[in-house]
C-alpha cells in the first residue's frame, strides 16, 4: 500500500490520474453548482490538495478523496442555487424519424420540462442522477465514490425519477 | 412507481433486451424513456484536461513531507557503542583498580607495591594484585617466579596455582612453574599452605614440591636469590626443570636425545652467556649440544 501511495506523488503517476479524472470530477462539480468555471476551479482545488498530501492518501481511495473533497470544496464555497443545466446544441430527438413539426416541438417542450424538474431536485438525488444519465456510471461506482451505499444510489435514483415523472405528468 | 426493481436495472444498463421488451408494455414507460434519453444529452463543461492539468502544475505546490520520522538504528548503534566504550573505559580506570606486571623470556622487572613493598619478577612471571584494596588486604596472584622484600604490616600472602604463602614481613622467594613449587625464605619467617598443609619456614629454608612430592632440601646461607645476581642455582634438581628455567633465560627451545631428563642436577648457569651457560649444564652430566637456529639439542657424549 505505501508504495502505491509514493506512486501518487511521482508526478508522473500524478499526472496520469489527473487526466483520468478530471472530466467526470468536474462534471460532479458542475451538477452541483451549475457553474463551469466555478466547477473546474473546485476540482483544481481539490487536486491541489491530493497533491499535497500524496503520502498521506491511501491509494485504494484516492478516488473517493477527490470527489468528497470537491463535495466539501463545494459546501465551503459556494452559495447554494438553482442548478439549470443545458442540454448540448445537438440533442438528438428519441424517434430520429420523426421529422414532423408538432413531433419536434413536443419533445422541445419536453425537454424543457425536464431541464426544470432536474433543477427542483435534491441535490444528492441530481448528483446520482446526472453521473448514472450524464457519464454512465454505475450505481456501484457512484457509491465508491461518493462514500455511500449502493442501496443509497438506488434510493436517490429512484427517488429522482418519481419527481421527475411526476413534474413531466402533472402538465 | 410500478417495477421500480426493473426501472432502475434498466437504467443500470443490466436488462436483457427480451426485458426490455417486457418493460416497455408497462403503461408509464413512454414518459420514462423521455427522461432517460434527453437527461443523458444534457451538457457539461467540457474540460482540456493537459491545459487544466498544466494550469495546476504551475500553481506551484509543494508536497508536504509525511510526519513520518525515520528510526535511525545506525545512529543508535553509533551513540550505544560509544556508550559502552565510555562506561568501560571508566569502569576500568576508577573501579577495577587490578594493576598487574608482567615479563617475557629474559626479562626480570622490579617494582613496589603500594605499600612500599618490592618485589622483583623472574623471566616469563606474572603478577596480578588490587591496588584499591591494598591496605586492607595485601593479597596478590603470581605465575612465575618473584623475590619479595614485604614491608612490616598486615598479612601479606601469595596465592599460586600450587599453595599459598603468608607473611607479615620478611624477605622471600616465590617459585612456582610447571610440576614445581618452590618457596625460600631468606628472612623473617615465613608460612607456606600447600595440600592444606601449613609450613613455617626460618631463614636459610627452603619449602619445594616437584611433581606434587614434597622434596627434601638443604639449607642455604645465601642472603638474596641467585637470580637476582643474574645466575639461576640448583640443588638436586631434576634436568627437565633446569632446563626449562634455560629456556626462560634464554630465548631458546632445547630438545634432549637419550637423555634422562628425571637426572638431578647441582649447579648452577648464569643469565648472560649463553655459551657458558650450556657448558655449565651439560659437562657435568656428560652431555654434548649442538644449535640449530633456535633449537639446541642435548645428546649423549659417551654416544658420539
Amino acid at each position: 500500500m505505501s508504495k502505491e501511495n509514493n506512486n501518487l506523488c511521482e508526478e508522473s503517476y500524478f499526472s496520469e490520474f489527473y487526466i483520468k479524472n478530471v472530466q467526470s470530477a468536474t462534471n460532479f462539480a458542475y451538477y452541483k453548482s451549475g457553474d463551469s468555471d466555478a466547477a473546474l476551479d473546485l476540482v483544481q482545488d481539490a487536486f491541489a490538495k491530493i497533491w499535497e498530501n500524496c503520502s498521506q492518501i491511501d491509494f485504494t481511495k484516492v478516488k473517493t478523496y477527490l470527489f468528497t473533497t470537491v463535495n466539501n470544496l463545494f459546501l465551503n464555497t459556494i452559495k447554494h442555487q438553482k442548478v439549470v443545466i443545458d442540454f448540448a446544441k445537438e440533442t438528438p430527438y428519441l424517434d430520429r424519424t420523426n421529422q414532423s413539426p408538432e413531433y419536434l416541438l413536443e419533445e422541445e417542450e419536453f425537454k424543457h420540462v425536464l431541464q426544470k424538474a432536474i433543477a427542483s431536485l435534491s441535490e444528492a438525488q441530481r448528483e446520482v442522477f446526472l453521473m448514472n444519465r450524464i457519464d454512465g456510471k454505475k450505481y456501484r461506482e457512484i457509491a465508491d465514490l461518493l462514500g455511500i451505499s449502493q442501496k443509497a444510489v438506488e434510493k436517490r435514483m429512484s427517488g429522482a425519477l418519481k419527481i421527475l415523472k411526476e413534474q413531466i405528468e402533472n402538465i | 412507481m410500478k417495477k421500480e426493481k426493473e426501472i432502475l436495472k434498466w437504467l443500470n444498463g443490466e436488462l436483457s433486451s427480451k426485458e426490455i421488451e417486457d418493460l416497455k408494455q408497462s403503461e408509464d414507460f413512454e414518459t420514462l424513456e423521455k427522461i432517460a434519453h434527453y437527461s443523458a444529452h444534457l451538457a457539461t463543461p467540457k474540460v482540456d484536461a493537459q491545459q487544466a492539468l498544466t494550469a495546476l502544475k504551475n500553481r506551484k505546490l509543494t508536497k508536504k513531507e509525511p510526519n513520518v520520522r525515520t528510526l535511525h538504528f545506525r545512529q543508535i548503534f553509533k551513540v550505544a557503542a560509544v556508550i559502552t566504550v565510555l562506561l568501560t573505559s571508566a569502569y576500568f580506570l576508577f573501579y577495577n583498580t587490578n594493576q598487574s606486571f608482567e615479563t617475557g623470556i629474559a626479562q626480570t622487572k622490579s617494582f613496589q607495591l603500594p605499600d612500599h613493598s618490592e618485589v622483583l619478577l623472574n623471566a616469563s612471571s606474572k603478577i596480578t594484585f588490587n591496588e584499591k584494596n591494598w591496605d586492607e588486604k595485601r593479597d596478590l596472584t603470581l605465575e612465575g617466579e618473584a623475590y619479595f622484600q614485604v614491608q612490616k604490616g598486615k598479612t601479606f600472602s601469595v596465592k599460586t596455582a600450587d599453595g599459598v604463602v603468608k607473611v607479615l614481613g620478611t624477605h622471600f622467594d616465590v617459585k612456582q612453574r610447571n610440576n614445581y613449587y618452590e618457596v625460600s625464605c631468606y628472612e623473617g619467617l615465613v608460612s607456606v599452605t600447600y595440600n592444606n598443609n601449613t609450613v613455617k619456614l626460618p631463614p636459610g629454608k627452603t619449602f619445594r614440591v616437584i611433581n606434587k612430592q614434597i622434596e627434601k632440601t638443604d639449607d642455604f646461607d645465601a642472603e638474596t636469590p641467585s637470580w637476582l645476581q643474574k645466575e639461576s642455582s640448583f640443588t638436586r634438581i631434576p634436568l627437565n626443570q633446569v632446563i626449562a628455567e634455560l629456556e626462560r633465560q634464554y630465548d631458546i627451545k632445547i630438545e634432549t636425545q637419550d637423555v634422562d631428563t628425571s637426572k638431578l642436577f647441582t649447579g648452577s648457569f648464569t643469565h648472560t652467556n649463553q655459551k657458558i651457560a650450556l657448558e655449565a649444564i651439560t659437562i657435568p652430566l656428560q652431555l654434548s649440544y649442538k644449535i640449530k637456529g633456535k633449537t639446541v639439542i642435548f645428546y649423549k657424549y659417551e654416544g658420539q
